[in-house]
């Protein structure tokens, strides 16, 4: 390879990256030798560049050849021999390539460096007690710190490129001897499937693994730190991580997953077991309460009770707004509030959120637009709504369809709309485990973990309603 | 995959059979005829009713694995099949009718209190509708879930009430004709077990577990001989009035002051207990549909059974004397077609089921008894046989012990039915 070839070459590789301005190359020459050098400055770290390969080549001194690199001279880094057509995708993941006039072999050193942030508390789930370590973008660093949690050789995480465009590292990760296979098999199968121009976060990959990808539950648990990964992995879930995305997806799902929470298990499982049942009634009471004020408003006024009826009668009377539109009024309201809290920045949004709950809320009522218990009722739902954060977004679609099922069709309407859901989750299923599973069906050996939660010690045994393939957790 | 459904499940579906349409308007119709002895008639159907539910243990014993459309075609043909699944549709359309039509007429009267119609149909159709295309497995899975909130509804239902409790009733009171003229004339609200017929295959119960099952069928049937009794205990005179059983024996004890009217509960257990059995029934028919019309599939037994629905509403609902009258002329007639001809002829097929069972097993016991008879040279016709011949019979028996257990075992089997038969042949030609 003259150095006309190896400069042709390097303009070749420049030329393949559509010469983008990141893509740098150099050759350098040394007692006759010419090597060349390709990389994404924008990737790789440069200064150990400069400093471990380039510097180091100089201070050599014999003569260079790609043995020398190799096994002298760049020792200790993550040095590889590749193929020609593995250039392009090397230096794409952040290595720098190396060629050496008149040798085929061809180098990769991993220098990948991009920005990272260390893991810190995720603000979606942050504990009283317990581990406050969270996922982040970097998916090496997820993995430590899985393995952290894990020092087992049965942890075995199967790798993936999912992404016309962006070539996504995507991992299956399991406990061999726990996980069903049919389960990792068929994950895996699913995500080989995916045909898809990029995968920007894990929630791209949500879908595919979904029976029902439009269904408005979500059959894929998500979460953000690896004490609870690792914990599933032990129930025999399966972990998918993808890179540059700090929320790991884990199957198969339950409902009953987003009734627990990691505080649950760092603390007293008799005060696990009184917050769960909160949680439920907050569930409840966020999906039905504005739904069932209105049915009983509007249509069984007469089951109230008297000096309840009294009141509402009193508050409601002269408002411009049926009951009806009132609630969905208000509770708009609040969606919008909502909304602008969680977008602007967080000096503004606390302000904001002042501004819109007591001025709006206070003059609305002053003003005679909207009740107060109309205004109650919609915030104790939408407080009851983040006793459960994770399903935040569904609950707030199932207000909206029990408002207006309450409000036009009444107390019989939300029954019916109750065991409508009901059936409808009945049929759902993650990986062939009952959606609402430990409760329909019934399986007593999970219910030590369900609303009621036992303690560990009794907790002999892995779910049933999960696959796996060794029942025992504890002997 | 057949998707099953439990024994526990089971037994749920079963309660709620059981209490929903026999707890708003059959107390206040038997009292018309038989006075407070309503409760013994009802309690006389249970009996008959667990008569048929002991058939059905009987066939699904007889035919672990089998549909009821397979077994019907293998016992009686295909058209006797396709008639009974007629009469199985009708019965269960007519079940939807009714219980729609006794919840309606409540929730109208009591609840609405203006016109409610489409409300009704908005409220119901999409919802049964919904759970036929979910399946058997998802609607019995939330009936399991909603099953512990809908029995203590009622148990508090039957606990308020005996606050006002005035005394005992006097039974006893009615002549034995009209005793036996509410018997047929009430048919129609029992009958629930047909539908285990239907789903047969689908139901996963082991003899050792027929007992549980039972602890449901008691339960049920204890909650409605409770509430009969307490409906009477209440309104003594002037139980024909109050055509709502379980929200009458409510309304006396209206304002609790801090909780407010208490009725609220009874009508949750109403629209519960009647969404459920209007479920469980629409299901039927769909089947019965699919069972007669194979090629057509479930999507269009729901379409059927909407348009049949919307049909008979004009006719039917929301008219008490109309649907009165259908429940006290022909419908008892029809009843006991469904529910007892048919289980006398379902009780016919696991008979005959039973009977052959048997006579394979003694069939193969002779065989095998001859067998073993002539491998112990015993009998005249083993001593004809040649001496080296039953020797080596003998031989192969002793060295293949396991294979012969397994044959011993395994009566049912056809290999189990040749070997022996070979032997004999055998012994037949050599003789």
């Amino acid at each position: 390879m003259s150095k006309f070839v190896l400069q042709k070459k390097l303009e070749g590789y420049k030329k393949e990256l559509h010469s983008s301005s990141d893509v740098a190359s150099r050759i350098l020459e040394k007692q006759g030798v010419k090597i060349g050098f390709v990389y994404l400055k924008s990737m790789t770290d440069q200064e150990l560049f400069s400093n471990a390969i380039y510097q180091a080549i100089q201070n050599y001194k014999e003569k260079v050849d790609m043995t020398s690199l190799q096994d002298k001279i760049i020792r200790g880094n993550d040095v590889k021999e590749i193929k020609e057509e593995e250039v392009v995708e090397n230096i794409l993941k952040g290595s720098i390539i190396i060629m050496i006039e008149g040798e085929k072999k061809i180098l990769a050193v991993d220098l990948l460096k991009f920005p990272t942030r260390t893991p810190s508390e995720p603000p979606t789930s942050p504990v009283i007690q317990g581990p406050r370590e969270g996922f982040v973008e970097d998916i090496k660093t997820n993995i430590t710190l899985l393995r952290r949690r894990l020092h087992s050789k049965d942890l075995v995480f199967k790798s993936l490129n999912i992404g016309k465009y962006s070539n996504t590292q995507v991992m299956v990760s399991y406990i061999e001897g726990i996980a069903d296979k049919k389960i990792v098999d068929d994950v895996i199968k699913k995500l080989k499937k995916i045909d898809i121009g990029g995968v920007v976060d894990s929630y791209y990959i949500l879908s595919f693994l979904q029976r029902r990808p439009d269904s408005l539950f979500k059959q894929v648990g998500n979460t953000e730190k690896p004490d609870i990964v690792a914990a599933k992995m032990l129930e025999g879930r399966v972990a998918i991580i993808v890179d540059n995305s700090p929320i790991v997806l884990t199957v198969p799902f339950v409902l009953l997953e987003e009734m627990q929470s990691s505080n649950d298990y760092y603390t007293n499982h008799h005060y696990s077991s009184f917050v769960r049942i909160i949680r439920l009634l907050g569930l409840l009471v966020a999906i039905l309460s504005p739904g069932l004020y209105l049915a009983l408003e509007l249509h069984h006024y007469n089951v109230l009770p008297l000096n309840f009826l009294i009141t509402i009668a009193d508050t409601t009377q002269g408002l411009p707004f049926t009951p009806f539109i009132e609630i969905l009024f208000i509770f708009i309201l609040f969606q919008m509030l909502y909304e602008v809290s969680l977008r602007l920045p967080s000096y503004l949004g606390l302000a904001t959120s002042v501004v819109g709950a007591l001025i709006l809320g206070d003059t609305g009522v002053k003003a005679g637009l909207i009740s107060p218990p109309g205004v109650i009722v919609v915030a104790l739902a939408k407080i009851a709504l983040y006793t459960i954060p994770e399903q935040s977004a569904q609950i707030s679609i199932l207000q909206v369809i029990f408002i207006v099922i309450g409000g036009t069709l009444g107390l019989a309407g939300i029954v019916t709309g109750l065991v409508y859901f009901t059936n409808y989750l009945n049929g759902l299923d993650s990986f062939n485990t009952p959606y609402l599973a430990p409760y329909s069906p019934r399986i007593p050996n999970d219910l030590k973990d369900g609303i009621f939660k036992s303690s560990v010690t009794e907790m002999k045994t892995r779910p049933k309603s999960i696959k796996n393939t060794n029942k025992v957790r504890l002997k | 995959m057949k998707k099953s459904i439990s024994l526990r499940q089971t037994g749920m579906l079963i309660v709620m059979m059981i209490l929903a349409n026999k707890i708003l308007l059959l107390p206040s119709l038997l009292y018309k005829t038989v006075k407070t002895d309503g409760v013994f008639v009802v309690m006389t159907l249970f009996l008959i009713d667990l008569l048929v539910f002991g058939v059905f243990i009987k066939l699904k014993l007889a035919y672990p694995d089998k549909k009821l459309a397979e077994i019907l075609e293998e016992n009686l043909g295909k058209i006797a099949a396709k008639l009974i699944f007629s009469i199985l549709l009708v019965f269960f359309m007519f079940k939807v009718f009714l219980t729609f039509s006794i919840a309606f007429m409540y929730l109208k009267q009591q609840v609405y209190q203006n016109e409610f119609a489409v409300i009704a149909i908005i409220c119901v159709l999409p919802v049964i509708n919904h759970a036929v295309i979910c399946g058997l497995r998802s609607f019995s899975r939330t009936i399991e879930l909603f099953y512990y909130l809908v029995v203590g509804l009622f148990i508090l239902c039957l606990m308020i009430a005996l606050g006002s409790f005035k005394q005992t009733p006097t039974y006893f009171v009615s002549q034995p004709g009209d005793f036996g003229m509410a018997l047929v004339k009430n048919v129609f609200s029992f009958g629930d077990y047909l539908f285990l017929f239907l789903v047969i295959d689908r139901i996963e119960i082991e003899k050792k577990d027929v007992k549980k099952v039972f602890k449901y069928i008691f339960l049920g049937i204890a909650l409605v001989v409770a509430l009969f009794f307490i409906y009477y205990s209440i309104y003594e005179t002037t139980a024909f009035m109050h055509n709502y059983a379980i929200a009458d024996i409510l309304t006396i004890t209206v304002e609790f002051n801090a909780i407010g009217r208490l009725d609220i509960v009874a009508m949750v257990t109403i629209m519960l207990l009647s969404l459920f059995q209007m479920e469980i029934f629409q299901y039927g028919f769909c089947e019965c549909f699919v069972g007669i019309f194979k090629k057509l599939n479930k999507v269009f037994a729901i379409a059927v059974f909407d348009v049949l629905f919307l049909v008979v509403y004009y006719i039917l609902v929301g008219r008490y004397e109309t649907m009165v009258m259908y429940v006290e002329t022909w419908l008892p007639y029809f009843a006991m077609v469904a529910n007892y001809l048919l289980a006398i002829v379902f009780f016919g097929i696991s008979f005959k089921k039973s009977g052959k069972n048997r006579s394979k097993s003694s069939e193969n016991t002779l065989i095998f008894t001859k067998s073993d008879q002539m491998l112990e040279n015993e009998g005249e016709e083993q001593n004809s046989l040649p001496q080296e011949l039953l020797e080596s019979l003998k031989e192969t028996f002793e060295q293949e012990e396991p294979q012969k257990n397994m044959i011993k075992s395994s009566i049912k089997t056809k290999k189990a039915k040749k070997q022996p038969k070979l032997l004999q042949g055998g012994q037949n030609e050599i003789s």
